[in-house]
């Protein structure tokens, strides 16, 4: 069918070959090449100064025996996988409760989306100020022990962590979940009236299948996001306790700069990189099959 | 048609409603009021947090805004991030449109399009010390350059969102003007740019909280302490200010301010924009 | 499509409005100083101390009308200076620690050889021989001129030992028996703020150089000792002091624990003399003072940790290098040097320029007749992140686990991380 389609069309117009083609140079000149030199400093012994030798695949190799990053890529992987199923069904679920027949819709609508406006580091800065003497005073007055600490303290600081990920991040993923629910054609839900399909019957049997466009957008995005988490963290525990919440982007930062590991964590770097789209295009791929077949 | 629906009186589902506006109370509100309150409360007022000041102190705000030199680092945020959101908007959507439009007829495009999605995955740590070097060379370390930066590696992520936008546009939209002897930029901003309307709200929103949150890039390209944006200078504020969370926090509300000023603005453009765009 | 005109207008205008009615305010007083002369760029990796700094290129400017010297101390200094080495950029006078920033600088060959200037003989010896110890390949010579050191140690509440009639403890066991006197009395004994991990570094900091092999650092460098073996003790002292730590220690931030110490929450915390402008801002009234932290039995084996705090380096390739050398020159003039100290609780590295401020008079003496050791943190390899370590161990501890076996994981994994980051 391509082939055919291609025959008929008129050439492409070369103002887009242009238009395009300058677009990319930017592009390669500013993003691609400094991405280029990271991976050639992945081979190298570079400190980010001065002079380097090429050190072939040891950097690569050492990754494998360093606890460090075993723990970083643990670290991030349960925090992804958990933070982007939290943040899925907490905005799900929301969606389906702000498209429900509620009173002052918009009003409702615009407070949830408001953290999403707010940027991380200083909504990480008031959630660490939560973290360290509200709720622990909280705790305290109702005389819960494990409320009565700072939870960013703790083993249990991950949790800290994701919390302030889901109230950043559900509002994005709600209003895509609300787009998603409003393209679907209310006839099908007369249709599925009918046949006597109520509730969550009506929602697993109709609903989410008709999300499923949605649903792939906030998978890729989330997990892609989470996989790369910094910025909650930097603000947040930088780490801490011990190295129980570096996460991988965490580690580039923190021993790629302050600990003189410059050429180590590009290949670190590299790795997250490598790691990330094999995880979307496996996302993208199952997700989209999946589509394919509902749609 | 949306008038009718809401000309028909509805029978509300009253549990949802309620549950949602505690939701917004507890989840959401609480930690904004708790941040306001300490923002205008004395040092010496601080035994319950929650509580109402005794006094309200709006000198935190005044001290904050001298210490932190809001006004210029107000003027540089707000730069950088107009400029950047004005050009993105025109740049980044016709380059979509481009791509996707020509994908299958030519290789050059596809090829195009997965250049520009797969360094949507590229962790910013990794290109962060070549491209200082690279932002040196060409004397990109002030505000300018990073507006020009900031516009440049919007197009991952705006070629992804714009895509899925534009397929959804019949072609025969295009081939209509074309036979009418419109040329590609005329088609562009005539008849698509207009229809992609709701995916431009979105890419201006996420422009926007990007360049205006963000703190990495100009930590590391902007070393002129004149040219700091307005989260770079909470990051220092933290560091110098500690002990004095009226004064941190007061400023935090600073920055908060101007976006929450064109979010009641905007708001229900905003959402309205979001809603309909995200997803074709 | 004409709401949308009408909200980009709003937002424009109203930006714009902000724009112009900031901009002109601001435009006044930032180029008061415009085209004269030379220009000169001071970095310091310390946001503390960027006022006196000015106070002190102000004073500069009254001998010298036609240069500029513009201070640079931004946020995570460190990452930034590397940036800046990175794209070549250097300013043309650093002030910093003495410590592994130091090193990566020094050893890229960004500094001037200062070994020839006649200052250096104002300068102590034993702390220019920290500078040299951080050199590489512990080159005897001056890249870096110490100008001001500091003192971590015990930091005390004066009141709350008059109240409790306390002496200052001088071994281990009178520390611990001072402590369990303050517990009894119902006081905090010791507050620790391990939120921010690298508290936790101080009273190992105050701790190794007491009690570790004099030779350690070395030996361990060349492979040739562990910190298993050697370091028991200190873990064990360690794990002690974690026994008289308020509640929650792993969660309480040093801004946090710094204000509730001000006001008198806790009779002691082990930390340094930077801090005490801290308590200080928090509440004006508190004395405190400070004593070296006795972590051995044998009195003469307490040293007063003391590092070179700040350095002041003239960059190569700067364009005004002579201007550079004079304002270093002038910045170690004892009267100078004085007035840095006296506004930031710290010691001078100029010989005669002594602290006399109370709240440090305690650790005065020891650091006038040098019974002194470097942080031992200084000599480890800039990748070897033993805060995170120690703040790992400490979390294991709340969490029940048996001292011994802690102690054990914790050593192994010291020796284990020292040895990756070892490498050259």
């Amino acid at each position: 069918m391509k082939k055919k389609t291609s025959r008929k069309r008129p050439a492409v117009n070369r103002i887009y070959y242009i238009y395009v083609g300058i677009l990319a140079v930017l592009f390669f000149t500013f993003h691609t090449i400094p991405f280029l030199k990271g991976v050639m400093y992945s081979f190298t012994d570079w400190r980010g100064y001065g002079d380097w030798n090429f050190v072939g695949l040891r950097n690569y190799i050492h990754m494998f025996s360093d606890a460090d990053t075993g723990n970083a890529y643990l670290f991030t992987f349960k925090f992804a996988v958990i933070t982007t199923i939290l943040v899925n069904v907490i905005s799900l679920i929301l969606a389906c409760a702000l498209n429900a027949k509620i009173k002052f819709k918009n009003t409702i609508k615009a407070f949830y989306f408001l953290p999403y406006m707010l940027g991380s580091l200083i909504v990480g800065f008031i959630f660490n100020y939560i973290f360290a003497n509200l709720i622990p005073q909280l705790g305290k007055g109702l005389g819960i022990k494990a409320l009565s600490v700072n939870i960013l303290g703790t083993n249990n600081a991950i949790w800290g962590i994701i919390a302030v990920s889901l109230w950043i991040g559900c509002a994005f993923n709600t209003l895509i979940y609300i787009a998603g629910l409003q393209s679907i054609d209310t006839d099908v839900y007369e249709a599925a009236d009918l046949d006597g399909a109520t509730g969550f019957r009506r929602f697993s049997k109709i609903t989410f299948p008709l999300l499923a466009p949605s649903f792939t957008i906030n998978m890729v995005l989330s997990a892609k996001g989470y996989l790369m988490v910094y910025d909650q963290i930097m603000a947040m525990t930088e780490g801490g306790p011990g190295t129980s919440t570096t996460s991988i982007a965490v580690l580039i930062y923190k021993k790629g700069f302050g600990g003189g590991q410059f050429a180590y964590q590009s290949a670190n770097a590299v790795m997250l990189f490598i790691v990330v789209v094999l995880i979307s295009v496996f996302q993208l791929r199952v997700l989209e099959k999946r589509e394919e077949k509902l749609g | 048609m949306k008038h009718n629906t809401v000309k028909v009186k509805e029978h509300y589902n009253w549990p949802v409603t309620i549950l949602l506006i505690i939701g917004i109370v507890v989840v959401i509100l609480l930690p904004l009021y708790m941040a306001l309150m300490i923002a205008i409360k004395d040092p010496s007022d601080m035994n319950n947090i929650l509580a109402l000041p005794k006094k309200i102190r709006l000198q935190n705000f005044v001290d904050a805004w001298v210490m932190t030199d809001f006004p210029r680092k107000f003027f540089n945020t707000a730069f950088i991030t107009v400029i950047n959101l004005i050009f993105t908007l025109i740049t980044n959507s016709f380059a979509a449109y481009a791509i996707t439009r020509n994908r299958k007829k030519s290789k050059f495009f596809s090829l195009m399009y997965y250049y520009f999605i797969s360094a949507m995955f590229i962790p910013f740590q990794v290109i962060m010390l070549p491209l200082v070097v690279q932002a040196n060379t060409f004397h990109l370390d002030n505000i300018f350059g990073i507006t020009f930066l900031y516009i440049i590696f919007g197009l991952p992520m705006n070629t992804f969102l714009y895509t899925g936008a534009v397929k959804a546009i019949p072609e025969a939209l295009d081939e209509a003007a074309m036979i009418d002897g419109a040329n590609p930029i005329q088609i562009f901003s005539r008849i698509i740019f207009p229809v992609l309307k709701p995916t431009t709200a979105t890419v201006a929103i996420l422009s926007f909280m990007w360049t205006w949150n963000d703190f990495t890039m100009p930590l590391v390209l902007l070393s002129d302490e004149s040219q700091q944006t307005l989260q770079l200078a909470q990051y220092v504020f933290k560091k110098q200010f500690s002990v004095d969370y009226n004064l941190a926090f007061a400023s935090y509300l600073l920055v908060l301010l101007p976006v929450l000023i064109v979010y009641i603005f905007c708001q229900k453009w905003i959402m309205n924009g979001v809603v309909a765009g995200a997803v074709k | 499509m004409n709401k949308k005109i009408v909200c980009t207008l709003m937002v424009g205008t109203l930006l714009a409005g902000m724009l112009t009615g900031c901009g002109g305010s601001s435009e006044g007083g930032s180029s008061a100083k415009g085209s004269k002369g030379t220009e000169l760029e001071l970095f310091s990796t310390k946001a503390e101390n960027k006022d006196i700094l000015q106070k002190l290129v102000d004073k500069f400017n009254e001998t010298h009308e036609d240069v500029t010297i513009k201070i640079t101390a931004p946020a995570d200094a460190g990452t930034v200076l590397k940036t800046r080495m990175a794209k070549n950029d250097m300013p043309d006078i650093v002030a910093m620690g003495g410590d592994n920033n130091y090193t990566e600088v020094e050893s890229a060959g960004m500094l001037v050889d200062l070994s020839g200037e006649d200052y250096i003989s104002t300068v102590q010896e034993s702390y220019l021989q920290m500078v040299y110890d951080v050199n590489k390949d512990k080159e005897e010579k001056a890249y870096g001129v110490p100008y001001a050191t500091n003192a971590s140690g015990v930091i005390y509440n004066v009141d709350k030992f008059e109240e409790y009639g306390i002496e200052i403890p001088k071994t281990w066991d009178e520390f611990i028996a001072v402590i369990e006197k303050l517990q009894d009395a119902g006081e905090q004994p010791l507050l620790m703020t391990y939120k921010d991990a690298w508290t936790s570094l101080c009273p190992w900091n105050s701790m190794a150089p007491d009690l570790a092999p004099t030779t350690f650092n070395d030996d361990r460098k060349a492979g040739k000792t562990t910190f298993v073996g050697t370091h028991e003790e200190i873990v064990e002292k360690y794990l002690k002091l974690l026994d008289y730590a308020q509640d929650d220690f792993m969660g309480l931030t040093y801004d946090d624990g710094n204000k509730a110490f001000a006001n008198g929450e806790a009779a002691m915390i082990v930390n340094g003399n930077w801090a005490i402008n801290q308590y200080l801002n928090s509440n004006s009234d508190l004395k405190v003072n400070m004593f070296a932290f006795p972590a051995s039995n044998d009195e003469a084996q307490n040293y007063v940790t003391s590092g070179v705090d700040v350095l002041l380096g003239v960059c190569k390739d700067s364009a005004n290098e002579e201007m550079a050398k004079e304002f270093v020159s002038f910045m170690l003039e004892p009267e100078n040097a004085k007035m840095y100290i006296e506004d930031q609780f710290a010691f001078s590295a100029v010989k005669g320029v002594e602290q006399e401020n109370e709240t440090v008079a305690g650790v005065k003496e020891d650091i006038a007749n040098g019974k002194v050791a470097n942080f031992p943190d200084h000599y480890y390899p800039s990748g070897f992140d033993l805060s995170a370590l120690i703040s790992e161990m400490c979390l294991n501890y709340t969490n029940g686990m048996d001292n011994e076996e802690n102690m054990n994981q914790f050593l192994a994994q010291c020796d284990e991380k020292y040895d990756i980051a070892n490498v050259d």
